[in-house]
């Protein structure tokens, strides 16, 4: 059987790199139940790689058969020029970083980052200058002598990212590293994570089922769903350019609405009709980002510049402020479209009821068919 | 979004001492029961071991020491002692070996699986020790049917009964669902994910048992040892059905002291002297908790 292998995104941002990591036909079946289904993928040297999709989607047992935790029913793990499909997880030299840290709890912290090495029979004055090294880049050298419960998460998952990678993995493999931190440790182990797999230049695969992770810290982003890869590609294609539905909801938030394209590049949705790009026909949905979206008063004349624009009445159903946003809710012909602005100091329409129009762009609006 | 405080509902607080009190009572009954049933009884004990025995069984309330001296200065009960702790300890030895990986199995083990394993586990206890002696007599027996199937062999039939062999069989099978509980309960710090990790790092299976799952199942392991090491101190019937009269330890002197000999003071001493044991090992299960931490 063959298996064409998608390399991860543009050629642009992967030029030049070769690949390191490659999944031929990966497959993963629980008697009936097929958790990964035939995935391939490519992960070129020194790229952070997401696996972002809700859970169920495979991507946790995608991740854990590279790692060897898990025997695939069918298919290939390659590094570099190397088949390791069957090789057991103490031989293939990877970093792993488990969402509950797993830090041994009877080792000091130096002695958990020392443990990889002395496993490797590295000499002793090596281990210890390596962990001294190791600590010192994720800041926590004070703390060497300590045992992991006297730690918080976030310093416990800076141990557990100094254990993984003193022993220069090949590959780092992140299994939702940030999703037991609070908010605001979370935006920090993000950079740093980031910093450090730039640093080192390591190959890396990340899997997340929140999107500004993906977004945020990683080169490619491979959307997963049921099993199977929905997208691969660059932060900004996944975004601005989702190939489904499902990827167009699922990373980043959309307004949805169904309808009935017209094949005159306009689609009727109710009693409402909408310009959409290119001419597309049959049933579709139509899909607009709520901050692409612009909240006027009923009847003003707004210019946008010369560009094709929609534009649906409604009135205001409800406002959310959000520190940085507002979200206003419209009822527009009975559905419901967000729309968000930036907060200037929480001002903008705040009265319930009012009559208002969205506006957007035409290019603003995607369209996906919906089967026949 | 709006964030809404909620006041919390206001905590009924009870005077302390009306907490102490309530606790006081519970505890009450179980109080009497111990100082009645173990305290006194074992006091008393301590009392007769500096009595005076008499022949006949007869008891005279003297202070002497004599029971003690003579305990210590024959070389018969020195080596009953010795004898009683070692075979004690290759007992709790051997019972923790063929337990362990039960234990470990059976944690690991999820579901219906786990629920059926461990009331196969726990089943043993439903029938006395009585019982299961005389089964293994059956077993070890010189015609019985593993020293029959030895010999079939070609091998030299070993003799597995009415010695110290047949008494350890016996005990560790007896104690087994002891130890595989007292494992399973001090398993709780051993999470898949550590051992995942150790192997991640390039720990053989080997290496991963030695340096992470066994360090982090000692609580278990020190827990099993002390009570396995105490039941088996203690243990009578085993012993003597299986030692057919042959292996002198602790208890079995204990009751022929007491009920064939008459020498109460001396069955007492000795039964002071399984005391003084127990909480030495007590003391060493603290000591190894402590270095666990």
């Amino acid at each position: 059987m063959m298996h064409q292998t998608v390399l991860c995104g543009s050629a642009t941002v992967s030029d030049g790199r070769d690949v390191h990591l490659r999944l031929d036909g990966l497959t993963k079946r629980y008697g009936e139940s097929v958790a990964v289904a035939a995935l391939d993928l490519a992960v070129p040297k020194g790229e952070l790689v997401a696996l972002l999709g809700p859970s169920g989607c495979g991507k946790t047992t995608t991740l854990r058969m590279v790692a060897g935790l898990i025997k695939p029913t069918n298919g290939r793990i390659v590094v570099g020029s190397n088949d390791i499909t069957i090789m057991p997880t103490y031989r293939r030299d990877m970093g792993l970083v488990f969402q509950s840290y797993a830090l041994f709890p009877h080792m000091s912290v130096a002695k958990n980052v020392a443990f990889g090495l002395e496993m490797r029979s590295v000499p002793k004055p090596e281990i210890e200058r390596r962990v001294k090294e190791a600590l010192g880049m994720v800041r926590l050298e004070a703390l060497a002598e300590r045992k992991p419960r006297e730690l918080s998460g976030g310093q416990q998952q800076r141990v557990a990212l100094a254990r993984a990678l003193v022993i220069r993995p090949s590959i780092l493999l992140l299994d939702e590293p940030l999703s037991n931190l609070d908010a605001k440790l979370r935006d920090e182990m993000r950079n740093e994570i980031r910093d450090i797999q730039q640093s080192l230049g390591i190959t890396a695969v990340f899997v997340t089922h929140d999107q500004v992770e993906a977004l945020s810290m990683c080169d490619k982003v491979v959307v997963m769903q049921g099993g199977k890869l929905e997208q691969v590609g660059t932060p900004v294609d996944v975004y601005e350019h989702p190939a489904s539905p499902f990827v167009a909801s699922f990373v980043g938030r959309t307004n949805r609405l169904k309808g009935t394209a017209q094949g005159d590049g306009s689609v009727t949705i109710g009693a409402m009709k909408v310009l959409v790009p290119g001419r597309p026909g049959g049933k579709v949905e139509i899909m607009v980002r709520p901050h692409r979206m612009k909240l006027v008063e009923e009847g003003s004349v707004e210019d946008v510049a010369g560009q094709e624009v929609n534009r649906l009445a409604g009135h205001l159903k409800r406002v959310t402020f959000v520190g940085d946003l507002l979200q206003y809710s419209v009822d527009v012909g009975g559905a419901e479209i967000v729309v968000e602005a930036a907060s200037d100091h929480g001002r903008g329409f705040r009265i319930v009821g009012t009559p208002v129009a969205v506006l957007w762009r035409v290019e603003d609006t995607m369209v996906f068919g919906r089967g026949a | 979004m709006m964030t809404i405080t909620v006041p919390t509902a206001p905590t009924v607080s009870r005077p302390a001492l009306g907490r102490t009190g309530t606790a006081a009572a519970l505890l009450l009954p179980i109080a009497l029961i111990n100082a009645i049933g173990f305290i006194l009884p074992v006091l008393n004990l301590l009392r007769m071991s500096f009595n005076e025995a008499l022949a006949g069984g007869g008891v005279r309330e003297t202070f002497t020491l004599a029971n003690w001296t003579g305990l210590f200065g024959d070389s018969f009960y020195v080596e009953l002692i010795i004898n009683s702790i070692t075979v004690s300890l290759s007992i709790t030895i051997a019972t923790l070996i063929v337990s362990y990986p039960i234990a470990l199995y059976l944690h690991r083990s999820t579901g219906r699986w786990r629920t059926f394993l461990t009331v196969l586990v726990i089943s043993p206890l439903l029938t006395s020790a009585v019982v299961r002696t005389y089964g293994w007599i059956a077993l070890l027996a010189d015609q019985g049917p593993i020293v029959s199937a030895i010999a079939a062999l070609g091998i030299a039939p070993p003799r597995l009964m009415f010695n110290t062999t047949g008494v350890i069989i016996g005990l560790t099978e007896i104690l087994m669902p002891y130890m595989i509980l007292s494992l399973l309960a001090g398993f709780g710090r051993l999470d898949p994910r550590v051992e995942e990790a150790a192997m991640s790092l390039g720990a053989p299976p080997a290496k991963t048992f030695w340096r992470v799952i066994l360090p982090l199942t000692l609580p278990g392991i020190a827990l099993g040892c002390l009570l396995c090491f105490v039941l088996a101190v203690s243990s009578f019937i085993t012993p003597k059905l299986l030692g057919g009269g042959r292996i002198f330890l602790l208890a079995t002197e204990i009751y022929d002291q007491a009920i064939v000999t008459l020498n109460w003071p001396l069955a007492a001493t000795l039964s002071m002297l399984v005391l003084i044991i127990f909480g030495a090992a007590l003391a060493a299960y603290a000591r190894v908790l402590r270095a666990i931490e």
